[in-house]
């Protein structure tokens, strides 16, 4: 009795299915014999089954639903939608009944008669007509042949699964006896005859997958419904047709596709197709469609869901997102169109803008996206503003097996999936340049630029001491749309078909597993979230940021500052503002010392400290860039000066404070930018030298003591110093050393004047002499006039 | 009847009682791969007729330092949320039927073992901790959450 009941309940949630949308399709052509009877037949089937397994509800319910199908049939009736709408609640009342046996095992109580009575002929209630083409019943040699039937047998599910689980089981034994074969060297014949049986396990397995393929009309069955129900909710016309419904498709990536597929025609619906009036304003048919595609492609099926409705409006989506705090304004300027477009993914994005009952529910377009790239798959959208979006699905064919690319890193295993690699590649190949800047890592593949993880970073691993460095390679993966970046890994394995699990929730939440898998030598290999490992190294991998528009450089090109570029000694090319720079000196190499631990200068009468660890060990001349923050200045030594650009906006910064502020990208080339605060920081203080001894004259230095005694302590203080007329230069400070009111005789004029007197009591309260043995009031009188000097 | 059948083993360094309705089945560990980046928690991962298993080591789950598995070790398989957990075990010593009722735990237990252990059991003239496996499973994860 339970496998009875089962079986009809199988039967007739499948049969529900069906009829839904084929109900749907007649009613738009009413005519078509052929499929009125197929309906009756549906109906009917259900009807004889219920009264067998003594079923009141459900016989009562197919009855009134038969009586009245038959009526049209014997031309009593048209089929208008008031019938169909009744019709389609005794089908929603039945699945509803069904579902209830299938837990409880009971009819559950309850009164039909208002679904019933409401097939009772009733006025005409005008409705929005809506049409519906192409939904095939069943397979057109079904409806022809519908003795062909007896040919398929129905098999529980968890049978199937347990043929599949076994047949994947004798394969990795198979492979488990195969190496033992080879390592054993065993004789030709008995490998021959092994291959013969490993042929037909590999036969097998091929038949057990296909045993859980599904044709996918039977995805589509609910769909005309959906659109009926919609249109006539919102007062829209909509002409719904499918094709391609004999692909066949995994019935798990089914399942899992069936919820997107819903979601995006409701969208369409709702958001896509315009208000009658709209539409006979933009000069379209009254009349919208709306189609569903299937069609494989190698091992992928692509479903595109196509509206000619209004499409998606680039500005109209940026607004939106800059107002949910999505993206800010300025990053909405610096995106492409097609950027704009894919805004509609991101996460908290509904374009709707008020919920409505129908499509605003809360699920947008990115749990659309995140439930595909779950399966492998991945979502398209082709939108003609104004003259309707294509929504492209594109999945494996089925969910357990994807082809994915086996890597090595840190001595294990792991898996990307093939869809989401764009190329593969030797690091020590001449197409790709590795530049470590500032703590980070960039690749030039061909002038493209692109981050590079490592993947033993990425995981947080140590690299395994056995991996050969000629072997590491770079594998240039795009995760999404506008998005890629270089992934580095100890070793390419090979191409695989893998059979895909879920990992454990504690292994997914790290965020870098996709799931696992057991290759053919039977031990688990995780697969890697590509879009995750991007996530947990917190790099911007967008292609957009990395080509900004012209348009953007011209407007930012306005307050932006320039920067010198210069090829380093260790031969970097790097950049510093320029207006940190002094000058570019050119001096001797042997003007460069060392003293005090540091590498020092002498430029003129100057000494500088120089940014290097040691002396440079070179001839002939060096040349240095003069770094000068205002009160001191710094030299960096540079092998040559390239040229002066402007700085780009979008600086990576390093990961930690030090001599690279961080990296930009100059003619698509990583230039590492000199943080001149760090290192003026590190020379800093009052160490610095100064950049130009302030020069004190020493008028009246009748006796010598002046030149004597003063002089020394002001050179220890950092002063250079003249005597009487001595040197062509203007001096910065006259020190009077005559004890009289009488002008110095000097030609400095403007020049502070400082006297000192020999008394040390002071004249008065009026006296600014300074008492020529009070060093420290001296000075300070120095440093007031001058500045400088060290105390 | 089944409700008294009990699974002995000595887990973390202690013996403990496992209801035997919660485990799947007890299986012998292969080599592990490794889960980088994974809660301590968790040993590895390991495949057995075509499932693939995480390996929990209820040492840190407790709060003792992680050991290393040993080829040939005996694992308790628990499932959860239709995943595959094996429990790394020190030692399984049998299946057993204890008569004797479960009672509460009345003394002070390690913070790490008072988040597993149901009650106490008595058992041959010992009292056995009474331990949900699944919460070994379950539990860091709400720890670290």
């Amino acid at each position: 009795m339970d496998d009875l009941l089962n079986d009809f309940l199988a039967e007739t949630a499948e049969i529900l299915a069906e009829a839904g949308g084929a109900i749907v399709a007649w009613e738009a052509d009413p005519a078509d014999r052929d499929r009125l009877d197929a309906i009756f037949r549906l109906v009917h089937t259900i009807k004889g089954s219920s009264g067998f397994l003594s079923l009141p509800r459900v016989t009562a319910l197919s009855h009134a639903a038969e009586g009245a199908l038959d009526q049209v049939r014997r031309g009593h009736r048209a089929a208008d939608a008031a019938l169909v709408t009744a019709v389609l609640a005794i089908i929603d009342r039945l699945s509803g009944v069904c579902a209830a046996l299938g837990t409880t095992g009971v009819e559950p109580a309850g009164d039909d008669a208002y679904v019933i009575d409401a097939l009772a002929e009733t006025g005409d209630i005008p409705h929005a007509p809506v049409e519906v083409a192409g939904v095939p019943l069943r397979r057109e040699d079904d409806l022809t042949a519908e003795l062909q039937n007896w040919r398929s047998i129905r098999v529980p599910l968890p049978l199937l699964d347990s043929v599949m689980t076994g047949v994947t089981d004798i394969v990795l034994a198979r492979n488990e006896f195969a190496r033992m074969l080879r390592e054993s060297g065993a004789d030709a014949s008995l490998i021959a005859s092994f291959d013969r049986l490993s042929d037909s396990i590999a036969g097998m397995r091929q038949s057990v997958s296909q045993m859980r393929m599904q044709r996918i009309d039977k995805l589509f069955a609910p769909l005309p419904r959906i659109v009926r129900d919609l249109a006539q909710g919102l007062g829209k016309k909509i002409r719904f047709d499918t094709s391609g419904g004999e692909v066949e498709l995994d019935r798990e990536m089914m399942e899992n596709i069936r919820d997107p597929l819903i979601h995006i025609v409701r969208n369409a619906i709702d958001h896509g197709i315009e208000p009658l009036d709209e539409r006979v304003a933009a000069g379209k048919g009254v009349t919208a469609t709306i189609s569903v595609a299937a069609r494989q492609s190698g091992n992928q099926i692509e479903i595109a869901i196509r509206d000619d409705g209004r499409g998606l409006s680039a500005d109209a989506l940026v607004a939106k997102a800059i107002a949910a705090r999505i993206v800010t304004a300025g990053e909405a300027r610096a995106m492409a169109q097609k950027d704009k477009i894919a805004l509609i993914f991101r996460p908290g994005f509904s374009t709707a803008s008020e919920i409505t009952a129908i499509s605003g529910r809360g699920v947008g377009m990115d749990i659309v996206k995140s439930n595909l790239e779950k399966i492998g798959g991945v979502v398209d959208v082709r939108n003609e503003e104004g003259r309707g979006l294509t929504i492209i699905l594109r999945v494996p064919m089925t969910l357990t097996i994807i082809s994915g690319l086996m890597v090595r890193a840190a001595g294990q295993y792991f898996a990307i999936p093939r869809g989401a690699v764009r190329e593969i590649m030797l690091e020590t190949s001449d197409t790709v340049r590795i530049d470590r800047v500032g703590g980070g890592e960039l690749a030039t593949v061909r002038g493209d630029q692109l981050p590079l993880l490592r993947l033993e970073d990425v995981l947080g691993c140590t690299s395994d001491d056995q991996d050969d460095v000629d072997d590491r390679a770079l594998v240039v993966i795009r995760p999404g749309q506008g998005q890629s970046y270089a992934l580095s890994v100890a070793a390419i394995h090979d191409h695989e078909e893998l059979v895909i699990k879920p990992a454990a929730p504690m292994i997914m939440a790290t965020g870098l597993y996709a799931g696992t898998t057991l290759p053919d030598n039977g031990r688990p290999v995780l697969l890697l979230d590509v879009q995750g490992l991007l996530a947990a190294s917190g790099i911007d991998a967008s292609e957009a940021a990395r080509n900004a528009d012209a348009a953007d450089e011209a407007a930012a090109s306005r307050n932006a500052t320039q920067l010198l570029l210069f090829r380093d000694t260790n031969g970097r090319t790097r950049g510093v503002p320029l207006s940190v720079i002094e000058r570019v000196e050119e001096v001797p190499a042997d003007a460069l010392f060392e003293a005090a631990g540091r590498v020092q200068v002498r430029i003129g009468s100057d000494i500088f400290a120089v940014h290097a660890a040691q002396r440079p060990d070179v001839d002939g001349a060096v040349k240095l860039l003069r770094l000068y923050d205002g009160r001191a200045a710094l030299c960096y030594p540079i092998a040559a000066v390239i040229d002066i650009v402007r700085l780009p906006d979008a600086i990576q910064p390093a990961a930690a404070p030090g001599l690279v502020a961080g990296v930009v990208l100059i003619g698509g080339d990583p230039v590492e930018l000199i943080d001149p605060f760090w290192l003026m920081a590190q020379y800093g203080g009052g160490e610095a030298p100064m950049l130009r001894q302030p020069l004190c004259r020493l008028a009246d230095d009748r006796d010598g003591w002046g030149r004597h005694f003063l002089a020394p302590i002001l050179r220890t203080a950092g002063y250079r110093v003249v005597s009487g007329d001595d040197a062509d230069e203007a001096a910065d400070v006259l020190l009077c050393l005559s004890d009289g009111d009488g002008p110095c005789a000097h030609a400095d004029a403007d020049a502070p004047v400082i006297r000192l007197r020999a008394s040390i009591a002071a004249a008065g309260p009026d006296d600014k002499t300074v008492y020529r043995y009070d060093r420290a009031a001296l000075l300070d009188a120095l440093r007031l006039c001058v500045g400088g000097g060290r105390a | 009847m089944m409700d008294k059948l009990y699974l002995v083993a000595r887990i973390a360094d202690t013996r403990v009682a496992l209801r035997s309705h919660a485990i799947h089945s007890v299986v012998t560990v292969g080599t592990p791969v490794r889960v980088p980046a994974a809660p301590p928690h968790v040993a590895g991962l390991f495949a057995l007729r075509s499932r693939v298993f995480t390996l929990i080591d209820p040492h840190v789950v407790v709060g003792l330092p992680p050991v290393p598995v040993i080829p040939g070790q005996r694992a308790i398989v628990v499932d959860v949320a239709d995943h595959g957990y094996a429990l790394l075990a020190d030692e399984v010593e049998d299946v057993c039927f204890i008569d004797a009722p479960e009672a509460r735990i009345v003394s002070r237990l390690l913070p790490g073992w008072a988040r597993v252990a149901d009650a106490v059991i008595e058992h041959q003239g010992a009292s056995l901790l009474v331990v949900d496996p699944s919460h070994f499973v379950t539990l860091p994860a709400q720890a670290a959450a």
